[in-house]
């Protein structure tokens, strides 16, 4: 991945509920879901437009960003998607969802209808300002854009509760699924067909998980949300081996090795020391293309959301990095393993080196009062080029990593 | 007058007339509301043996994400609805043992009160009056404790488990000042004396001795409280037994689930069982400005099974109709969803529940509108559910006590009971 003065390119209008997820497929294509349950798929063109005469200049200015139209819709969830991801080979979109099933789609499939929809009801509103009322009201009640809609090629089905945590190994072989009854799916992704699960406490969630490059090994976080009088299992951090469903290595028992097995309980003691660690939660997680590293980022509402990155092997924390204020949101590593990128509920992307932990960009810039908007999900270009990202106020941002691009 | 008169000893002409109907024997009359008109009708209801437990729901919990959802709305959120025993009525699914115990409950899905905030929303709602700078008002189960509780009995009247509000009781003086279990439903440690009983007895008799001289001088309500509070903590030592309750969690822990929370319900039962008046067991965390949807899913299973089981229990041993058992927070939540995914406090529409004593089961009173912005019909503000629930509980909640010579109803002025809830 090369960073050189990167700028955001695109803000692809997608009003409505919360922006949860995004994925590239391939360069040109992004796909990205909402808490609603729709997921739609846009075509970026290569070239952007440029701003040619003054009038065109001001509309532009009002939008912020040029925006396109989704040209597809993929239609079958039922509830908000909470992760989307693509097979390596790009032929694969493949989205989790609260309605507790994974779906599979092929974007270019056949379409099964088509539909309108409307998803820059904001745009619309802001280009409607100071306009004569016919004017205003054909700005806001012009159609809206046709899109073709596909249906999922498959359904993963086995969760009983939200799925939170979806990954994929690097190999594209394995999908890894967990959900808020704690239960973990390891599937085979040609057989759709579950390889290992593995069931943790009860009242306890899955909060994040990810598969080795090789699809062996599986890091899993658990962690519940509010407790009363800590009402509730530990937190857990542990490496899996994902073939057999066993136990390989407690990571919180290397993070916090002056805590007693028998003091690793649901006390105010333990949730203390552990949360220094945990915050309220490792709620996103990424392995490094070598597998040499694990990055794993504090979610929830908390100061301040690092990312930790875990050296794979010994399972200890090698550095923490990033940074987000009261949170972090998503973690991918680039495709050379040498930077780690995050989004968090400070509506930036950051990026940081691998080796030294510096941050050598941030993208996006805080918006709200004095909590901000979040970017909840992110996606990189498989050409290591453009960067997407989630905006929960109802936008999905394309960032172009360098200039030259 | 007013030189010899202290504050806390002085009635009106009116009070003390009104009283002195009701006095025989020419008995002294003391403050704290107790009155002998207030007396006299709490007699006669705690001959009637009723029982309340609150189960309180500390922060405000939602109910969009309960008992009023708003599937496919904006203000909807992410949870959905599930089918219950009760024809035509859905609620969450987090509630699925709940669901199907809705014959049991009367839901009222049109609570309208007035104070937003949480030291207001817990005042109010444990006390149904907004806290005034010159009245103390007693929290419902002191009032409770007054009217139905056993007058002469070893165990507190009221008791609360790891739950808020403190106003205590206020007006009505110390003898019904909540016991505070811990969070765990066992008794403070502070309770059980470290001494041979000997040398507490010689202790005792010691310290009786000093205050009785000390009270033949000082005739002062702090004095009395002081001795009354020794008296009670003294009294609490014949009743440990009924505090031990691990071989009763370990036969019920299944029907509560595996919390601390459960616990609490179940020891809420037991010490109904035991005689005592009024039990509030809390649950924190419902304050969800962020993280509303997780937070209510870490909480409200837990709540679901515990709920559902105590009123299992309750009714398999027959006392759940000499029990009501109240469900509330101190306020609800917002319709929007804000940019923390929360919700934040809101009263304009919101939900409580009762089930069990004095109210019909299988009744869902009141709606709110197509968004949960407002209420739509049959509005219950404080004074309607606090009148209500007295009303449910055999109790007039026009029946006054006094706070110096201010007399002060149960439920406050201009309360209307909503009959249509009442068994």
């Amino acid at each position: 991945m090369k960073i050189d003065k990167p700028t955001q390119q695109w803000e692809l209008a997608f009003n409505g509920d919360w922006a949860t997820s995004v994925a590239f497929v391939g360069n040109n294509k992004i796909v990205a879901g909402n808490r609603t349950g729709d997921i739609y798929v846009w075509q970026i063109p290569d070239e952007v437009p440029k701003d040619e005469d003054e009038g065109e200049k001001d509309e532009k200015k009002k939008d912020g960003f040029p925006n396109v139209f989704p040209v597809r819709k993929l239609v079958g969830h039922t509830n908000g998607i909470t992760q989307l991801l693509v097979t390596p080979d790009g032929k694969t979109v493949v989205s989790a969802s609260l309605d507790r099933t994974i779906r599979l789609w092929n974007i270019d499939a056949e379409t099964t209808g088509e539909s309108e929809v409307v998803l820059d009801t904001r745009n619309r509103e802001v280009n409607a300002r100071g306009k004569r009322a016919e004017d205003k009201e054909k700005i806001l009640n012009a159609p809206g854009c046709k899109v073709q809609e596909v249906a999922s090629t498959a359904t993963l089905e086995g969760h009983k509760d939200w799925i939170k945590a979806l990954n994929i190994s690097h190999d594209g072989k394995r999908l890894i699924s967990g959900d808020d009854s704690c239960f973990t799916i390891v599937w085979d992704i040609a057989s759709l067909k579950q390889v290992s699960s593995w069931h943790g406490y009860d009242r306890i969630w899955v909060s994040s998980a990810a598969l080795s490059p090789d699809g062996q090994t599986a890091f899993v976080a658990e962690y519940a949300g509010r407790r009363s009088s800590f009402d509730c299992p530990a937190p857990q951090v542990r490496l899996w081996d994902a073939t057999e469903g066993k136990l390989k290595n407690d990571l919180l028992k290397i993070w916090t090795p002056k805590v007693k097995d028998k003091d690793r309980v649901d006390s105010y003691g333990y949730f203390q020391t552990c949360g220094k660690i945990l915050k309220r939660g490792l709620i996103c997680a990424a392995y490094s293309n070598d597998g040499k590293m694990i990055a794993a980022g504090q979610g929830g509402e908390t100061d301040t959301g690092m990312i930790h990155l875990i050296d794979a092997e010994s399972g200890e924390i090698v550095r923490s990095v990033a940074g987000h204020k009261t949170g972090a949101c998503d973690v991918k590593f680039s495709a050379d393993s040498k930077f780690v990128l995050s989004s968090g509920r400070d509506t930036t992307v950051r990026i940081c080196n691998v080796e030294d932990g510096k941050e050598v960009a941030n993208l996006g810039a805080g918006r709200g009062g004095q909590f901000k908007d979040w970017i909840h999900a992110i996606s990189i270009s498989p050409d290591q080029k453009r960067i997407a990202g989630a905006d929960i106020a109802g936008m999905i941002h394309v960032w172009t990593l360098g200039s030259q691009s | 007058m007013w030189n010899i008169c202290p504050r806390h000893e002085h009635l009106s002409r009116r009070a003390l007339l009104k009283g002195s109907l009701f006095t025989a024997g020419g008995a002294s009359i003391s403050n704290w509301g107790s009155l002998f008109q207030s007396d006299l009708a709490a007699a006669e209801v705690s001959k009637k043996k009723k029982h309340c437990i609150l189960i309180w729901l500390n922060g405000g919990c939602s109910q969009f994400e309960t008992f009023d959802m708003k599937i496919g709305r904006p203000t909807g959120g992410l949870y959905r609805d599930i089918s219950t025993n009760l024809p035509g009525t859905r609620v969450c699914e987090l509630m699925p043992n709940i669901a199907q115990r809705m014959d049991k409950l009367t839901v009222i899905r049109s609570m309208r009160t007035s104070q937003i905030d949480h030291p207001g929303g817990i005042y109010l709602m444990h006390t149904g009056y907004p806290r005034a700078a010159n009245v103390r008002f007693p929290e419902m189960g002191a009032i409770i404790a007054k009217y139905c509780g056993e007058q002469d009995t070893d165990l507190p009247n009221f008791i609360k488990i790891s739950s808020q509000g403190n106003a205590g009781a206020g007006f009505l003086g110390p003898k019904y000042h909540p016991f505070n279990l811990d969070r765990d439903g066992r008794l403070p440690t502070f309770s059980t004396s470290n001494l041979d009983e000997k040398i507490e007895m010689r202790r005792h008799g010691l310290r009786d001795f000093v205050e009785s001289q000390f009270a033949e001088k000082h005739p002062a309500d702090p004095a009395r409280m002081h001795r009354e509070a020794y008296q009670r903590a003294r009294r609490l030592n014949n009743v440990q037994e009924k505090f031990k309750v691990d071989a009763e969690w370990e036969k019920s822990r299944e029907r509560y689930g595996d919390t601390k929370f459960g616990r609490r319900l179940m020891m809420a039962r037991c010490m109904v069982e035991a005689g005592v008046s009024f039990v509030e067991v809390g649950q924190s965390g419902y304050d969800t400005h962020a993280d509303n949807f997780t937070g209510h899913k870490a909480l409200l299973p837990t709540m679901d099974r515990a709920w559902s089981g105590l009123l299992d229990d309750l009714e398999e041993r027959g006392i759940l109709d000499d029990t009501l058992v109240v469900w509330m927070g101190e306020i609800g939540r917002t319709p929007r969803i804000n940019n923390r995914s929360g919700r934040d406090h809101y009263v304009r529409s919101w939900s409580t529940a009762l089930a069990g004593g004095g109210v019909k089961g299988g009744l869902v009173y009141g709606e709110s509108d197509k968004d949960g912005v407002d209420v739509k019909d049959n509005p219950v503000t404080e004074g309607d559910f606090f009148a209500t629930i007295y009303s449910a509980l055999g109790l007039d909640p026009e029946a006054e006590n006094f706070s110096g010579v201010r007399p002060i109803p149960l439920a406050p002025f201009g309360h209307n009971v909503v009959k249509d809830i009442l068994a």
